[in-house]
């Protein structure tokens, strides 16, 4: 089977990759997003979850004059904050200003349509590596005021709050990787193939080694499935090493074979969009121009199916898949599969002269 | 450069290669982006529902968390009960009174994704109730203010914004002056309109604010994502406190982003037009007319310029429209300027290395990724003060929000973008040769050859220095070959300095190990850039061998290292260095303040570890590659050595 010419045609494809090294810029490409979206999202939890960044993030806040006793004893329940009491605004301020306080909150009673509402006035600091700690902060500390009062007033109340589950540390990691940080992974080899089609069909059109391909045993069907086959093949090898990487990572996924059926499936369709804008148009820069549009537009309206493609991924990847999940995938496949069949009979019917 | 025939090969590439991109497929990009156009609201409004149906729960219908449950997009209910958790059928199981998560990542995730969820119901059933106060019994007020005040120096931009007097403050509700409006903050979209009609009398400044808050509806998700303008951060905020978010200009990403996706686009289209010149000799009869090469590369690269900032004020002027309701950007297009400069140089140098279309793609994406993440990372940031200003973005996002912009902020950002792109271009034009254009060497061949450019060559006439050579006496071309080391060195400064801000900005958030981090990142780049052109000169046998010609091409780099570094003063300017990790990236240009004998050392031993190190790697690079990686590798570790000494002898 093998032993067909058109094989020829992929291992020439692959070896000329492997020969200008690209292969291996592509993987550090996609080795940088990587490390670029960890360290994004470990730059930002740290910066969101207060209790992640270390030394514990103490927040000092200033409380002048009276208060609310439930100031109090929120600061007692929210970890991370001590409550100092200050004689009077304007001395809390000044300390403020001195760097001596992280945040001051006051607070005032006052009527509010029937009741009495707790006014509460928080100062923080405007640019500071450590606002948004401090806001996140301040931030608990009031929601459990809110909580403490919301209890004194359940009786006015229709309906009581649902109670809010104990804390057990759970990190906000999790959703990010798989709904995110994976499907970019998977994906991103996917658009770098059809790429690589466009370029390929492209520069032998304009080198004029088309032609030459031509004086050998192989027609255009067997040229172009040659180099798609070899394209095919790579994106999902790539996606394959990335789940290996993550899973040494300590990162689980499951259903990695229907995960690189799917990945295959992506990469067969950005293979017949490549394909057939590399033979229309000729040129690579116009090919290369409306495929990336293209693949923007096309990864943008999968918005509109039931499930969008990288919520697939998500779904298989955690072993949450539904029905709808596979059916997303057995669809994408047929799809890629029949889209490639109609790009074969194209081709057959094209006339080599006018290229 | 002569302007007349730099704007005739301009308007040749204009008529015959942009040209040659015909009506149909001008036609279909533009369907293609119109279409975007349509997908666009749907990703800002931050509805993807990615996560939609991950984590699976089974709960009592009797339960109150049935309904949270239920509306909770993230959750998907399966029969089971509690068995089903230990079956690993469900992650969670919530029955009566009890909560059973599994002992994994993912049971864990989707407990905490519970909690969150509560909070959310919460406030949407209290929104509900009749009895406001009862519901929402505490109304805050957050403001943001200045603690100590610091470089107001010379303001740009638009003086409505900034920080608030801190006279108002002893009011009883502490209202910032309506006259800046920035009462409506973060909370429009979701119940700011519910609070402040409850609350009469507490005194919003309902005049201004009730403009903006005509603004979209975010149907109350309370995330960080509102309608336009919206969730701009303001100099204050109000509204119960799950409407506090921390400052998180989400929007103004979004809004930048836009400014970014076309460059790429751009960048496809000129990378091919300078790879075309170099596949089939194309560009062979360019080169052999009468013009300069920087007449070529100008004539080639000013459409894409001029083309580009073109689609640039376009957005910028159509993002303040749509946010602020009138044009304005100034300084956001001066500041977008040099990244557009950047998009390109990159490009063009790439082209030139880049041996076929296929390898042009690889480069092209590398490029879009790295100066993306440049641009946008730290842009992040914007309320964390200097980190952000490595970006330009940061300035348009800045102008957007009306805050001022000073000219020190403004340099600091837009001059290292500007510097580097003039490397890539200076590089790139090293290479604009009949013997290089066309030859396929591999990309680190080509590198070392963009390298070797600047270095003369005995007996060979070219540059100003060479004039020199047939008035004196003796055979200067060694000592031009320093001079033209040291300088290659200072002029690859700005490439390290973008490297290490980039290095800044991705890694000021880990924290203590960060310092570390960025200590190895500059040992690394700083250590190439004093290296690599003189290994590059070697194996080019540019220079006479020896070990005492080594030594002094090292010494030669090394100070024109140390001389150029005086740049990472720019960094001052807006105070970077206050931050441990900026101290620790940049300090070996910094100066600190007195004490006098102390400014003696500081400058002395950075210029010792320069030529040392330089040195070191340049003995190396005259022998042979391992033993240049060699001495590459033990150079980084002293310069790295060095570092940590200094770091924590003054951190």
């Amino acid at each position: 089977m093998f032993d067909h010419p058109r094989w020829t045609i992929t291992k020439r494809e692959l070896g000329s990759l492997s020969r200008e090294k690209t292969i291996v810029l592509a993987i550090c490409i996609q080795l940088f997003i990587a490390a670029f979206s960890s360290f994004l999202v470990v730059g930002l939890t740290s910066l969101y979850d207060p209790g992640s960044v270390d030394g514990g993030a103490d927040i000092e806040v200033g409380v002048p004059g009276d208060v609310e006793e439930n100031l109090i004893r929120a600061g007692q329940e929210v970890d991370g904050v001590t409550i100092r009491r200050v004689a009077s605004n304007d001395d809390a301020l000044e300390l403020f200003e001195r760097g001596q306080l992280d945040a001051v909150v006051s607070t005032a009673s006052s009527p509010v349509g029937g009741g009495t509402q707790v006014q509460v006035e928080a100062v923080v600091p405007a640019e500071d590596l450590r606002t948004t700690v401090i806001v996140v902060s301040v931030r608990e500390l009031l929601s459990e005021l809110e909580r403490l009062e919301r209890v004194e007033r359940v009786d006015y109340l229709d309906e009581a709050p649902v109670q809010i589950p104990e804390d057990v540390g759970s990190s906000s990691y999790f959703g990010f990787t798989y709904t995110i940080l994976l499907p970019l992974l998977l994906f991103l080899p996917a658009f770098i193939s059809g790429s690589i089609v466009v370029d390929s069909i492209t520069e032998e059109i304009e080198q004029g080694t088309l032609e030459l391909l031509r004086v050998s045993p192989l027609s255009l069907v067997d040229i172009v499935d040659g180099k798609a086959a070899g394209m095919v093949a790579i994106a999902p090898i790539q996606a394959g090493l990335w789940m290996v990487l993550l899973r040494l990572n300590g990162t689980g996924i499951e259903n990695v074979g229907v995960l690189l059926v799917f990945v295959a499936a992506m990469t067969l369709i950005t293979v017949v969009v490549g394909t057939m804008l590399g033979l229309l148009t000729g040129q690579r820069r116009q090919a290369q121009l409306l495929y990336s549009l293209l693949a923007v537009l096309l990864f943008g309206g999968t918005i509109a199916l039931p499930e969008h493609p990288a919520s697939t991924v998500a779904l298989l990847a955690v072993d949450s898949a539904t029905g709808t999940t596979l059916a997303h995938v057995a669809g994408f496949t047929v799809l890629g599969i029949g889209l490639y069949a109609c790009v074969r009979w194209y081709v057959g019917r094209v006339d080599v002269e006018s290229l | 450069m002569r302007p007349r025939k730099l704007l005739r090969i301009a308007r040749w590439e204009v008529t015959k290669n942009a040209g040659g991109i015909d009506r149909r497929t001008v036609g279909i990009a533009l369907v293609a982006l119109a279409l975007f156009g349509l997908v666009v609201p749907f990703i800002i409004s931050g509805d993807t529902g990615l996560d939609d149906g991950l984590y699976r729960v089974s709960v009592d219908e009797e339960s109150p968390y049935y309904d949270v449950v239920d509306s909770e997009g993230a959750f998907v209910i399966r029969e089971g009960g509690e068995r089903a958790v230990s079956r690993s059928e469900v992650e969670l199981y919530i029955g009566d009174g009890e909560i059973v998560y599994a002992e994994s990542r993912k049971g864990i995730a989707a407990y905490g994704q519970l909690q969150s969820a509560v909070s959310r119901y919460n406030n949407r059933q209290l929104r509900q109730e009749l009895n406001q106060t009862a519901a929402f019994p505490v109304s805050v007020v957050l403001e943001y203010r200045q603690q100590s005040a610091l470089g107001d120096g010379l303001r740009l931009g638009g003086d409505s914004g900034g920080t608030d007097d801190s006279d108002d403050e002893d009011g009883s509700t502490g209202q910032t002056d309506g006259s800046d409006g920035g009462e409506s903050g973060e909370s429009d979209g979701s119940e700011a309109g519910d609070t402040s009609t409850d609350q009469p009398d507490d005194g919003e400044p309902d005049g201004p604010a009730t403009d903006r808050e005509t603004t979209t509806d975010t149907g109350g998700s309370g995330g960080p994502i509102g309608g336009f303008g919206a969730s701009f951060t303001e100099d204050s905020i109000s509204g119960s406190p799950s409407d506090i978010n921390p400052p998180f200009p989400f929007q103004s990403l979004v809004l930048a982003f836009l400014v970014i996706i076309p460059m790429n686009f751009l960048i496809q289209a000129y990378g091919s037009t300078i790879l075309s010149e170099r596949t089939n000799r194309r560009g062979e009869l360019l080169l052999v007319s009468p013009v300069s090469r920087f007449d070529i590369i100008g004539g080639k690269t000013l459409p894409y310029f001029v083309g580009g900032m073109a689609v640039e004020v376009a957005i910028i002027a159509g993002l303040f429209v749509l946010v602020n309701g009138q044009l304005g950007g100034p300084v956001s297009v001066l500041a977008v300027m040099p990244l557009v400069l950047l998009f390109l140089g990159a490009t063009f140098l790439g082209a030139m290395f880049a041996r076929s279309f296929k390898e042009l793609t690889f480069v092209t994406v590398t490029i879009t990724v790295t100066l993306t993440s440049y641009a946008f990372v730290p842009a992040i940031f914007t309320d964390v003060g200097a980190v952000a200003l490595i970006s330009p973005l940061t300035l348009l996002v800045r102008e957007l929000q009306g805050e001022a912009i000073s000219l020190a902020e403004f340099v600091f950002s837009t001059t290292p973008p500007l510097l580097c792109a003039g490397v890539f271009f200076g590089l790139g034009a090293g290479l604009y040769r009949e013997e290089d254009m066309f030859d396929q060497r591999s990309l680190r061949g080509r590198v070392l050859d963009a390298l070797v450019g600047p270095i003369p060559v005995r007996g060979k006439p070219g540059g100003f220095t060479a004039r020199l050579n047939g008035l004196l006496p003796v055979d200067v071309t060694p000592l031009r070959q320093y001079l033209a080391v040291g300088g290659l060195t200072a002029a690859l400064i700005p490439f390290v300095f973008v490297v290490q801000l980039l290095a800044i900005a991705l890694l000021f958030a880990l924290g203590e190990i960060s310092v570390v981090l960025i200590l190895v990142v500059v040992a690394v780049v700083e250590e190439l850039a004093k290296s690599l052109h003189i290994y590059a000169g070697y194996t080019h046998r540019r220079f006479a061998s020896g070990r005492r010609r080594a030594v002094l091409l090292g010494v030669a780099s090394g100070v024109g290292f140390f001389l150029g570094e005086k740049i990472a003063l720019l960094a001052q300017l807006v105070g970077l260095p206050d931050l441990a990790v900026g101290e620790a990236g940049l300090q070996g240009g910094i100066i600190p303040g007195p004490p006098v004998l102390t400014v003696l050392l500081f400058l002395l031993a950075p210029l010792a570890l320069h030529v040392v190190t330089a040195g070191i790697s340049a003995v190396g690079a005259s022998r042979s590659k391992r033993a240049y990686v060699v001495a590459v590798g033990t150079a980084m570790l002293v310069h790295l050595a060095y570092n940590l000494t200094v770091v924590v002898s003054v951190v």
